[in-house]
């Protein structure tokens, strides 16, 4: 398999304060890898950085062959690189259709039949208000948004965060029927359980670096794993 | 059967209150994007003012085409605005920063200081004095109306803004660009994931805000035919009443407010002299404050 993005030696600081010391992450073409670690070791850090909200201090991100370190978020954009991001950011005083349209961006509208398809709540609320939608649908709305421009890169940020559990559960089958379609995708949780359980591949995050990495099935079975992050179980 | 009299007087306030909806919109989109105020939006109007006034002195075209200059001198004094004194200030490293206090506090100088600057400079370059339109360009020949007497400027005032508000509408619903200013309006760091280069839209705002302003100074001059450098001083205030009472980031509302403005400081000349009716903004403005903080739509918080 071929690397879409890769990761090398990333370093990200706000200020004087340095938050990541040195990543490196592969997502190979067509693949699942998940990001897990606790709150603050810098998940969200490293999702901005790779999105291009936040500059890199030091290191290489390449996607698709393009060197995007330091690039604006706009353009990463542009080459299929897209995110749907923590905290979800939609746009809550406009509608359903509108959030979804300046989605599309320049690539237009032809992706939304299928959004629609994949998400068919979204098809009942187009004229509504975004910041009307309950939790669950708005991570929908913000997952629909990335997809209108036909990414081959989606990042997921916690899109577990505040939901239900069935509605978590219903995210996740989603992701994979995505990842299905062609999209690869790299996803940050804590909910490291349901995220082990549809990722190829995962890394762990303690305090801005990868502490422990494999593929998705080794790291389930892991003793450190199931202790840190599963509470003790390890099924 | 209402006296013709204060229909006339609400005629007038339409259309004065017209030219505050304009000043205000533009004050109302960029609050919107930025969280700040433009201090120089004033000098906006007294340069589209002026570039009307120059462009008659030097060519006497037609009156469309003035209006067209002040349109273009809007822009580019719009454009050249956010470049000179919002810009530098900006840092785009985090959310937090597109719309931070320390951002809001030096733009709010750094505007200030272009509006000292440009009003000065248009008072070495033309004198303090009024400079007075051409009788020729004047819109202001009487028309009646049933009972009432009003003048071509208040139909003109008047269509012309509705056009652009129509004009407006249509860009910020239908267009891909008002879209994203109202993406960014919305949640800057939202339009940064969809791709929408925040960056452009700023400027695509200030230019947009910056022509409302500019056309509402070469109304307002063609209308009493008089143009000098501290004629957008008191209209910037108002439309800055309008803003607060509207709800600072709901255009609908600062529209509606303009108006209601325009029309009470009409009538208020019936009772008191027209010197006392600017007391008029003033007194809503700190009704405002006191009884509706949010101002009167905004509760809703609703941005553009």
């Amino acid at each position: 398999m071929t690397a879409l993005l890769s990761i090398e030696d990333l370093h990200v600081a706000m200020g004087p304060q340095e938050i990541l010391h040195g990543i490196r992450l592969t997502v190979d073409e067509g693949a699942i890898v998940a990001v897990l670690g606790s709150n603050g070791v810098g998940k969200t850090t490293l999702m901005r950085a790779v999105s291009g909200i936040y500059r890199p201090r030091r290191g290489a991100i390449t996607f698709r062959g393009t060197p995007i370190a330091g690039l604006p978020a706009h353009r990463i954009v542009k080459l299929g690189l897209l995110q749907a991001p923590e905290g979800r950011q939609i746009f809550s005083n406009m509608s359903v259709r509108e959030n979804l349209v300046l989605g599309g961006g320049d690539v237009g509208l032809g992706e939304l039949d299928r959004m629609l398809t994949l998400f068919p709540v979204l098809g009942e609320r187009l004229k509504q208000n975004a910041g009307s939608l309950s939790g669950g649908e708005q991570q929908m709305l913000c997952i629909a948004r990335a997809l209108m421009r036909r990414p081959s890169l989606l990042l997921l940020d916690e899109p577990s965060l505040g939901l239900a559990p069935m509605v978590v559960a219903q995210i996740f089958d989603l992701v994979q029927r995505i990842r299905g379609e062609g999209v690869s995708i790299l996803i940050v949780e804590q909910n490291a359980r349901a995220a082990l359980r549809i990722a190829d591949h995962a890394a762990v995050m303690e305090d801005g670096r990868i502490v422990l990495e494999g593929p998705a099935a080794t790291l389930r079975d892991d003793p450190r794993i199931a202790e840190a992050y599963l509470g003790g179980h390890t099924h | 059967m209402i006296d013709p009299y204060y229909l006339q007087q609400l005629a007038i306030g339409l259309s004065l209150g017209m030219t505050y909806a304009l000043m205000a919109i533009g004050f109302t989109l960029i609050f919107g994007v930025l969280n700040v105020v433009n201090f120089a939006h004033g000098e906006i109007y007294t340069l589209g003012a002026f570039a009307g006034l120059v462009l008659i002195s030097a060519a006497a075209p037609p009156a469309v085409a003035v209006i067209f200059a002040a349109l273009a001198i809007g822009a580019l004094a719009g454009f050249s605005l956010e470049r000179l004194a919002f810009k530098p200030f900006r840092r785009f490293t985090d959310e937090a920063s597109l719309k931070s206090r320390a951002m809001r506090e030096s733009t709010l100088l750094s505007s200030l200081a272009v509006s000292i600057v440009v009003r000065e400079g248009l008072e070495i370059g033309f004198g303090s004095q009024m400079q007075s339109i051409p009788f020729a360009y004047l819109i202001n020949t009487p028309v009646r109306v049933g009972p009432v007497i009003l003048v071509t400027g208040d139909f003109i005032i008047f269509g012309v803004a509705a056009a652009m508000l129509v004009g407006l509408q249509y860009l910020l619903t239908r267009t891909r660009t008002g879209l994203a200013i109202r993406a960014v309006s919305n949640n800057p760091l939202g339009a940064k994931y969809v791709g929408i280069d925040t960056d452009r839209t700023i400027i695509v705002t200030f230019v947009v805000g910056s022509m409302m302003g500019a056309a509402a100074g070469i109304l307002t001059g063609l209308y009493y035919g008089a143009v000098f450098p501290a004629m957008g001083f008191i209209p910037g205030i108002k439309a800055f009443v309008a803003m607060v009472m509207g709800g600072l980031s709901s255009i609908p509302g600062a529209v509606i407010c303009a108006l209601i403005l325009g029309i009470a400081e009409s009538m208020a000349t019936t009772f008191v002299s027209s010197g006392w009716s600017d007391m008029v903004a003033y007194g809503f403005l700190i009704v405002t404050l006191i009884f509706f903080p949010n101002g009167l739509f905004g509760a809703r918080r609703e941005r553009v």
